[in-house]
C-alpha cells in the first residue's frame, strides 16, 4: 500500500522515526520504512547492534549512513537482540531495495512488547502519519 | 525566502532540493553514486550559478586585485586565471576565489555562494583608494561547469569556437546556440573541465540560461552525462583533497596551513595579510591540513575527533565515503609533526574508535583519474 510515493504494510507497527516492527511469535524483527530509505537515498554504510545488546523503545540501537547523511535507527521496542541481519554489512543497498523484506534490520526479544506496543502506530495510524508529512512538504 | 538560480525550474522538476547557502539546490538527481561516476569517467554537469562572481575592470584593477588576494595577478595574461583566496590582516582566509583575466583592466572574481555577501562587502570596503569598477554580476550571470574526460567534447559539438585550445585556468569566449558565454578550463571536481558562463542571462529572464543548460545535457547524451547536484560535488571535490570553505578553511586558517601555500607570494609586494603570512612561514605552522584513509569500516564526518594513541590531536573536517575508493576519506587540521604519509592516527566516530592514516591527497591514483590522468 502506499501514500504518495511511500510504501507501508499491513501486519505490521511504526515508529514516528520511521522503523517498523512485525510480531514473529515471541519475538519482533525490526527495520527501517520506505519512507526513511527514500529520505536517506544510497545507503551504504550499516552500524548493526550486536547480539546480545538490550535495547530501549526509542533509543538508538544503530546507525545508517548514505554518503552525506548519518541516521539513528530507533529500536520500536524493548528488548534483547537476538538476531542481526549481516547481510547489511556487504549489501546495504538492500535498506533500499527491500526495506520491508531482505533489508530488515535485527531480531528482539520484547521485554514489555505489550506496553511499547502503545508507543506505536498501527498500519493506519502510520499511513495518516505519512499523509501529513508529505503534505507539508 | 531562498533563491533561486536561473535553471531552478529544471533542478525542482528533475532534483532532490535542499537548501544550500541561501539557495533551493539540488543535492542530487540520479543519485550520488551514479553522478559520481558520470564525472570521473565521462562527463556531468553542473549547476554553479549560486557562487558569487564580481567583475572588476579600471586602470587599478590589477593592482587592487594585487593587494586584496595574495596570488600574483600582475602575473596573468588577458585570458588566464588562477587559484587564490582573500586573506584577512592575520592571514585567515576570507574566502577561495578564482580570480580570471580577461582584458589587460578587466577581471572576473569567483567566490562561494555561502560567502556572497560577506565577500562584495569585502571586497567593495577595500577598494576605496582604488580607481575600479565594481560590477556584482552573480544574478546576471549563469554558471554551469561540465567536469570529466568527456566535458571539452561535450562543449566542443554545441561551441563554434575550438575550446581543446582553453588551457587549465584559461578562458575563452564562446557562443552555444547564439548564446553570448565565457569558458575557463576550472572546476573543483579534479577532472579536466569547462566552467561556462552564460551572459545577459538574469535569474527573472533565464531564458538564455536555460537554452545552454539544456544544450549541455542534449550535447553530452552520446556520453552518457548526468546532471550532477551538490552531494557529489562535495565527494568529488575531497577525492581531489580540496577545500571547502567553513568546512575545511575559514578565517581562523591560513593557506599555508591548509596546504595552499602555493597561492602566496610573498615576494611579490605588499598584499592583505602579508605581514602575518610572512611571519608564519619564517616561524614555521604549528599544524596543517592532512588527508586520511579510514581503514576500518565506518565513515569518518566533519567534528569528529582525530587521536593519535588515544591523544587527541585535531578534527575531521570533511569526510565521506569515497564511491570511487569504495573505502571512506576525510580531511582535517593535525599539528605538523604528524605530517607523515603513512602515520597511523585513529578517528572517534560516534563510540568507535576508527584506524586511519595520513595519506597523500588527490585521494586517488593521478595516473587514472583527474585532469593529469594519462588517457
Amino acid at each position: 500500500m502506499k501514500v504518495g510515493e511511500y510504501e507501508y504494510q499491513e501486519g505490521f507497527y511504526y515508529t514516528k522515526e520511521h522503523e517498523w516492527l512485525r510480531i514473529e511469535e515471541d519475538k519482533c524483527r525490526i527495520g527501517l520504512c520506505d519512507y526513511a530509505q527514500k529520505q536517506l537515498h544510497e545507503i551504504v554504510f550499516v552500524d548493526l547492534p550486536k547480539v546480545g545488546a538490550k535495547v530501549t523503545q526509542m533509543q538508538s540501537m544503530g546507525t545508517v549512513e548514505s554518503v552525506k547523511a548519518v541516521a539513528d535507527v530507533f529500536a520500536p521496542a524493548s528488548g534483547e537482540v537476538v538476531e542481526t541481519n549481516t547481510k547489511l554489512t556487504n549489501s546495504p543497498e538492500l535498506l533500499n531495495s527491500s526495506p520491508f523484506g531482505d533489508g530488515w534490520i535485527a531480531v528482539i526479544k520484547p521485554s514489555s512488547l505489550d506496553q511499547d506496543l502503545k508507543a506505536l502506530m498501527d498500519p493506519k495510524a502510520y499511513a495518516e502519519f505519512l499523509k501529513t508529512i508529505s503534505e507539508k512538504k | 525566502m531562498a533563491d533561486k538560480t536561473q535553471v531552478y525550474e529544471y533542478h525542482e522538476k528533475s532534483g532532490h532540493i535542499v537548501e544550500f547557502a541561501g539557495f533551493l539546490m539540488p543535492t542530487w538527481y540520479k543519485g550520488i553514486i551514479p553522478e559520481c561516476a558520470a564525472v570521473r569517467n565521462a562527463v556531468g554537469l553542473f549547476d554553479v550559478s549560486h557562487m558569487g562572481r564580481m567583475i572588476v575592470s579600471g586602470k587599478s584593477a590589477e593592482a587592487f586585485l594585487n593587494y586584496l588576494t595574495p596570488n600574483n595577478v600582475a602575473g596573468l595574461k588577458p585570458f588566464q586565471g588562477h587559484y587564490s583566496v582573500m586573506c584577512n590582516e592575520e592571514g585567515g582566509i576570507v574566502d577561495d576565489i578564482i580570480v580570471t583575466r580577461y582584458d589587460q583592466e578587466l577581471f572576473m572574481v569567483v567566490f562561494n555562494a555561502s560567502n556572497r555577501r560577506k565577500d562584495v562587502t569585502w571586497i567593495t570596503e577595500n577598494s576605496k583608494r582604488f580607481n575600479i569598477k565594481l560590477d556584482h554580476a552573480s544574478d546576471k550571470v549563469a554558471m554551469f561547469a561540465v567536469q570529466g574526460p568527456k566535458a571539452r567534447a561535450t562543449v566542443q559539438k554545441i561551441s563554434k569556437e575550438e575550446v581543446s585550445k582553453i588551457p587549465r585556468f584559461g578562458c575563452g569566449w564562446l557562443t552555444v546556440d547564439e548564446v553570448r558565454c565565457s569558458a575557463s578550463g576550472t572546476g573543483y571536481t579534479g577532472e579536466d573541465g569547462l566552467e561556462i558562463y552564460v551572459y545577459d542571462a538574469p535569474v527573472d529572464e533565464p531564458w538564455r540560461a536555460m537554452k545552454v543548460w539544456n544544450a549541455m545535457l542534449e550535447a553530452g547524451r552520446e556520453f552518457d552525462i548526468e546532471p550532477c547536484g551538490l552531494g557529489s560535488r562535495d565527494v568529488l571535490r575531497l577525492e581531489a583533497g580540496m577545500c571547502l570553505y567553513g568546512n575545511d578553511i575559514d578565517e581562523t586558517t591560513t593557506p599555508l596551513e591548509a596546504r595552499i601555500g602555493w597561492v602566496v607570494k610573498l615576494e611579490k609586494g605588499d598584499f592583505l595579510g602579508r605581514e602575518a603570512l610572512a611571519k608564519q612561514k619564517a616561524e614555521g605552522v604549528k599544524r596543517l591540513r592532512v588527508g586520511m584513509k579510514i581503514l576500518d569500516r565506518g565513515i569518518a564526518r566533519a567534528g569528529h575527533e582525530i587521536l593519535k594513541d588515544g591523544k587527541l590531536i585535531g578534527k575531521v573536517t570533511s569526510g565521506t565515503l569515497s564511491p570511487l575508493l569504495g573505502y571512506s576519506i576525510a580531511t582535517g587540521f593535525v599539528p605538523k609533526e604528524y605530517f607523515n604519509e603513512g602515520e597511523k592516527v585513529e578517528i572517534r566516530v560516534r563510540d568507535k574508535t576508527l584506524a586511519a592514516e595520513i595519506v597523500k591527497m588527490p585521494f586517488y591514483d593521478t595516473s587514472k583519474y583527474g585532469w593529469q590522468r594519462k588517457a
